[in-house]
């Protein structure tokens, strides 16, 4: 069994024209930036901030009751919201920011009535500066990666093309979690900055190989296409498996946020990266490079020759 | 070929050798007692030990403050002498003089606390007086006595107006108001936070507090200069609030005149306390000693304003977080002996029948509570327990593993050469060996975060391996050497440019987020990335060229 076929590959990469290429990333970002801009309107940001960025208290513990049992019982403590945490008796409850004393009090209940309790707080001050360095990092962060590929490649098109890829890619999986009802939460946030830095891989494969190196367009396509297809495949492959194991969605594992929330956003991020490389990337580039280096070939034909012998 | 050196005794091999044995110690052999000890030395973090932890942010205000001296001595100096008609005539880099109606003393000037006097008699019964003093002092003293707290003078560079640690809750516009009637303001920009000194101060203070009461070792980190995440296993959040954030900071004040009070000593100057019990006549009362710099403080306050002579008129007052939990004057034989020498111990009264003992009771433990230089205040808390930790660390190991099987898989699909595909998963697997020596070797914890972000590190690191093999054996068959080093110094330009992206796009979460999650995942991704780039990939590089090469050779001859 072949991993990846390089035949379909050599055939995409011969017969697809930009248009062609460009035309299933361009209505994914598009519907990326919709849900990203609808998210918005709703709730005032780009995506749903959860606990660890609005302020308040979670507690999550086994009980055999319903959820609605469960808000039905703690109705007196402020803004209670219970959900199914994993399969079996795993549940959530989240409540807004509330007065010590009453927090105390609350903790005391839940630890008295269910088992394994686990709690998590957080001052309502305390997240909303938490929200605006998560907001300043992820632009920094994209920032500083823009800056380090125009260094590297100082050519403008080339540069553009893997920023555009890069940031496809994270409306992308932002746009995923709006969908799935993920909430932004430090994993999230952890996973976007990732995906930042590990996304341009492919693109800076892709770039390289087709600027530095010599040789017939589509082959040097190709051969990047099947390296960073096995790159990727890899990386997902771990993925998925940390996905699994921490979803909470297999009874016998315990759903482990932080874990869940950053191989759900990789993921994402990862089949948008796909996408974006070898469709966006490659389109803008070898339209680039088509251009470009028409008219310099034929001198430089002779050149590479002199070097080979 | 037969004449090169094989690949194992290249140095980048035999560096990612001994690294790998460096880290296995460091992460298996501990010394104690003169004793070496095999065990696990890598440190977990609460999320899987179980366990709470407390984020804290520390009160305080550091800005850059430019006031007028003349006004701020007019200000004080019109409320203490109770005369609205004080007039500056002079003021100097080192002095600031003035004319009061009133008849005064130098004794009663300098016992304010505005620095050394001289007094002479003006003409129509006043009172000429010159302080020896320089403005960054009375804006200091200004901002101490009218916001009842610690301010800290940050030396800064000459000419420039100085810079202060407010230590207390203060907010920009609530600082400016207070200045406003001296002429001053803030010079932007006004930052909420405190000096990394009085950061280490507060957690040092901390951990005395906290150590003592606890089974297992309490860790305190800062985060940021403003916060300090208080780990403390195996302990239950509702013990943990109460240890860590009730006891506050402890102060006793001297009443100067009216509402106005001076700082005489913190909790911390307190050095015992005794029980509560019944002193002179029906009265509850608890007795406490100070140190040697405490007495000595509140000694020369008390000749200072005057409490010696006049204890009525200044009480002395006790404040636990800034509310007044206890206050009375000096009884008269104190103040008498006071006057003469240093006292270490003596009595708080409290009063007569059941009130009394009640309040006796409650000052006794606010005596007791440990003294902080800075008030903190919860910013986020959480507990994972126990059993729930040890699930979620054999979770983690399991998902690592199903991970790894997977990612072999792939690779084996890929490439189908053992030559290829075993030194492929050694390399990844020696870089999590190394990435974990590197956590034991410097402190960091292990925890979720961390762990995701090894996770992710391997997953570039294979990545990044499958660069390097596709590099070297493009066009199928393995190069000659020259051709082999160019290809793979290829593959690094690649490996190199996508390295760093992952670490610049990480570096925000360690300069600006005040999370230690993310701070701790930032860490530890940047460290897997260069052990990874400079260690573990040019070995492999290496490695990959040696087996190829023999490979070749052994089909080589088995064609001959």
């Amino acid at each position: 069994m072949d991993l990846i076929s390089e035949k379909a590959i050599e055939a995409y990469v011969k017969n697809f024209t930009l248009k062609q290429m460009l035309i299933i990333p361009v209505i994914l970002l598009l519907l990326s930036l919709s849900i990203l801009a609808y998210t918005t309107y709703r709730t005032g940001a780009p995506v749903e901030l959860g606990m660890e960025f609005k302020g308040g208290t979670a507690v999550i513990f086994d009980s055999a009751k319903t959820p609605d049992q469960l808000k039905e019982e703690f109705l007196k403590y402020p803004g209670v919201e219970v959900r199914q945490y994993s399969v079996g008796d795993r549940k959530i409850m989240e409540f807004s920011p509330m007065d010590p004393s009453l927090k105390d009090e609350l903790v005391n209940k839940v630890k008295s009535e269910f088992t394994n309790v686990e709690i998590r707080d957080m001052g309502e001050q305390f997240s909303k500066s938490l929200q605006s360095q998560a907001v300043r990092a992820i632009v920094i962060s994209f920032v500083f990666m823009a800056a380090v590929i125009f260094i590297i490649y100082r050519t403008f098109v080339p540069s553009i093309a893997v920023v555009v890829s890069a940031f496809a890619d994270i409306a992308f999986a932002a746009a995923m979690t709006d969908v799935f009802g993920i909430l932004l939460s430090l994993g999230t946030v952890a996973a976007l900055l990732m995906l930042i830095g590990y996304s341009v891989d492919t693109d800076i494969l892709l770039t390289t190989r087709l600027l530095r190196r010599k040789g017939d367009l589509n082959t040097k396509t190709k051969d990047a296409m099947v390296t960073g297809l096995t790159m990727t495949t890899t990386a997902l492959a771990a993925l998925v498996a940390m996905f699994f194991v921490s979803s909470g969605l297999i009874t016998s594992f315990t759903r482990i946020d932080i874990i869940r929330d950053i191989s759900i956003v990789l993921i994402f991020g990862l089949i948008a990266d796909m996408i974006n490389t070898w469709m966006t990337n490659v389109g803008i580039l070898r339209w680039y490079i088509e251009k470009t280096q028409k008219p310099v070939k034929r001198i430089e034909k002779p050149k590479k020759k002199g070097q080979r012998a | 070929m037969n004449d090169e050196e094989p690949f194992y005794h290249n140095w980048r091999v035999l560096l990612l050798v001994f690294v790998i044995l460096g880290s296995i110690a460091a992460i298996t052999i501990s010394y104690s007692n003169g004793q070496f000890h095999i065990g696990n030395n890598l440190k977990y973090g609460l999320d899987l030990d179980g366990g709470s932890w407390l984020q804290v942010q520390l009160q305080g205000a550091i800005a850059q403050i430019d006031a007028d001296p003349g006004k701020i001595v007019q200000t004080e100096f019109s409320k203490l002498l109770n005369d609205p008609n004080v007039k500056i005539d002079g003021v100097s880099t080192s002095s600031v003089s003035f004319v009061t109606s009133k008849s005064t003393t130098q004794k009663t000037i300098d016992a304010f606390g505005f620095g050394t006097s001289t007094v002479s008699s003006a003409p129509n019964g006043s009172t000429r007086v010159t302080l020896q003093t320089s403005k960054e002092f009375l804006i200091q003293k200004y901002l101490r006595d009218s916001l009842n707290a610690d301010v800290k003078l940050i030396p800064g560079s000459q000419g420039r107006p100085p810079t202060y640690e407010i230590r207390k809750a203060v907010t920009e516009d609530s600082l400016n108001a207070i200045l406003k009637p001296v002429d001053g303001k803030i010079i932007p920009p006004f930052r909420v936070g405190v000096t990394p000194e009085t950061r280490d101060e507060t957690k040092k203070r901390l951990e005395d507090k906290l150590n003592p009461i606890s089974f297992k070792q309490i860790t305190i980190t800062p985060i940021g200069d403003n916060y300090l995440l208080i780990d403390l296993p195996g302990v239950s959040i509702e013990e943990a609030r109460k240890l860590s954030l009730t006891p506050g900071k402890f102060e006793i004040r001297i009443q100067v005149a009216g509402n106005e009070t001076a700082h005489v000593l913190y909790g911390d100057q307190i050095i015992g306390v005794g029980v509560p019990q019944k002193e002179k006549g029906d009265s509850w009362g608890v007795s406490f000693e100070l140190n040697d710099d405490g007495a000595k403080a509140l000694r020369d306050v008390a000749i200072q304003y005057g409490a010696v002579t006049n204890p009525g008129a200044h009480y002395l007052s006790m404040y636990l977080d800034d509310n007044l939990v206890f206050d009375a004057p000096l009884a008269p034989d104190l103040a008498k002996n006071i006057q003469s020498v240093p006292v270490r111990s003596m009595v708080a009264t409290t009063g007569t029948g059941d009130v009394g003992q009640e309040k006796a009771k409650e000052l006794q433990l606010h005596l007791r509570a440990g003294a902080l230089p800075v008030q903190v205040q919860e910013a986020g808390s959480g507990e994972v327990p126990a059993p729930l930790g040890q699930k979620f660390k054999e979770q983690v190991a399991i998902a690592g593993l199903i991970a790894l099987i997977l990612v072999a898989i792939v690779v084996a699909l890929r490439y189908k050469q053992p030559n290829i595909i075993v030194p492929m998963l050694s390399t990844s697997f020696s870089e999590v060996i190394i990435i974990l020596g590197f956590a034991v070797l410097f402190g960091l914890q292990l925890d979720l975060a961390t762990i995701a972000g090894i996770i992710a590190v391997i997953g570039t690191g294979v990545d990044h391996l499958i660069i390097i093999t596709d590099e070297a054996l493009a066009g199928g068959a393995l190069p000659p050497d020259k051709v082999y080093k160019s290809r793979i110094s290829k593959a690094f330009a690649i490996i190199f440019a996508a390295a760093s992206t992952v670490l610049v796009a990480m570096l925000p979460l360690i300069l600006f987020m005040d999370s230690s999650a993310l701070r701790g995942f930032a860490e530890i991704t940047i460290a897997g990335v260069l052990i990874g780039v400079f260690i573990a990939r040019p070995a492999y590089a290496v490695i990959i060229q040696g087996l190829l090469v023999e490979a070749t050779d052994k089909k080589y001859t088995d064609e001959d």
